[in-house]
């Protein structure tokens, strides 16, 4: 029996007007639909219409946690706000929980500045462990993302791609192997 | 741990128990315990077709 296709969506992490990192996302996305047997697509939290007179589970949107308990992986594109990620982002991924044990995600983190969004980056990852997912080790800085895209949001040059590449790889083994792990490996 | 395996409730096959999760509890709720002062929840993955599922370990 072929394997099946991996699910790895991409979330953009932010609603904010003029985001430079909706560029870094369809970056990702586009760069993750060129691997063999991967299905993705860019989740925009900014269309997700949650509430915010309540929080957690109670206001999941079926629709986005159908996508989580679909997806094999997640990326997940962070801009840095105030040396934090966004709040918005963190009340999208409180909506869901048992979607995401044991699946693999990465975090591509965006800044005007030259960190490339790590402190945001740093801050999410105690909430990934709790939220059940599994991080790997390579993280995707933009770094200055107002000088990496030109005015059709496509990268002025390929200098991101091989960190990209290494990113992806890693984040497709995981994916790979934890799909495994769940399938396959009792905890019994 | 519940004892009978858990079915897909998609396709049949067997389903692998891959975690347990812990969920802060009191006595009244269903499935608390006392040695985690909480309840358990497991959760399966389908082999066949990809399917997850889960339950509240009962005493």
């Amino acid at each position: 029996m072929a394997e099946r296709a991996l699910y790895i969506p991409v979330i953009l992490g932010t609603v904010r007007k003029g985001r430079l990192s909706a560029n870094a996302a369809r970056l990702m996305t586009d760069e993750l639909s060129k691997r063999p047997a991967v299905e993705t697509e860019l989740i925009d939290i900014a269309t997700l219409q949650l509430r915010t007179d309540d929080a957690g589970e109670a206001i999941k949107d079926p629709n986005f946690a159908a996508r989580m308990d679909r997806a094999d992986a997640l990326v997940i594109v962070s801009p840095e706000y105030n040396h934090g990620y966004s709040g918005m982002l963190k009340h999208v991924l409180d909506s869901c929980l048992q979607e995401y044990i044991h699946k693999a995600v990465g975090i591509a983190g965006v800044s005007a500045g030259r960190y490339g969004g790590t402190r945001g980056i740093q801050d999410l990852l105690p909430v990934m462990r709790e939220l059940g997912l599994v991080t790997i080790f390579w993280d995707a800085n933009f770094s200055h993302a107002h000088k990496l895209f030109g005015s059709e949001g496509k990268p002025l040059d390929n200098s991101l791609l091989p960190l990209i590449d290494k990113f992806l790889k890693e984040l497709i083994w995981m994916a790979r192997t934890l799909r495994y792990g769940r399938e396959s490996i009792s905890l019994d | 741990m519940s004892a009978a395996k858990m079915m897909c409730p998609f396709c049949g096959s067997e389903m692998n128990h891959h975690a347990d999760k812990l969920t802060y509890s009191s006595p009244e709720e269903p499935g608390y315990n006392p040695l985690f002062d909480g309840s358990i929840e497991e959760f399966h993955k389908c082999p066949a077709c990809g399917a997850s599922a889960s339950r509240l370990v009962l005493n």
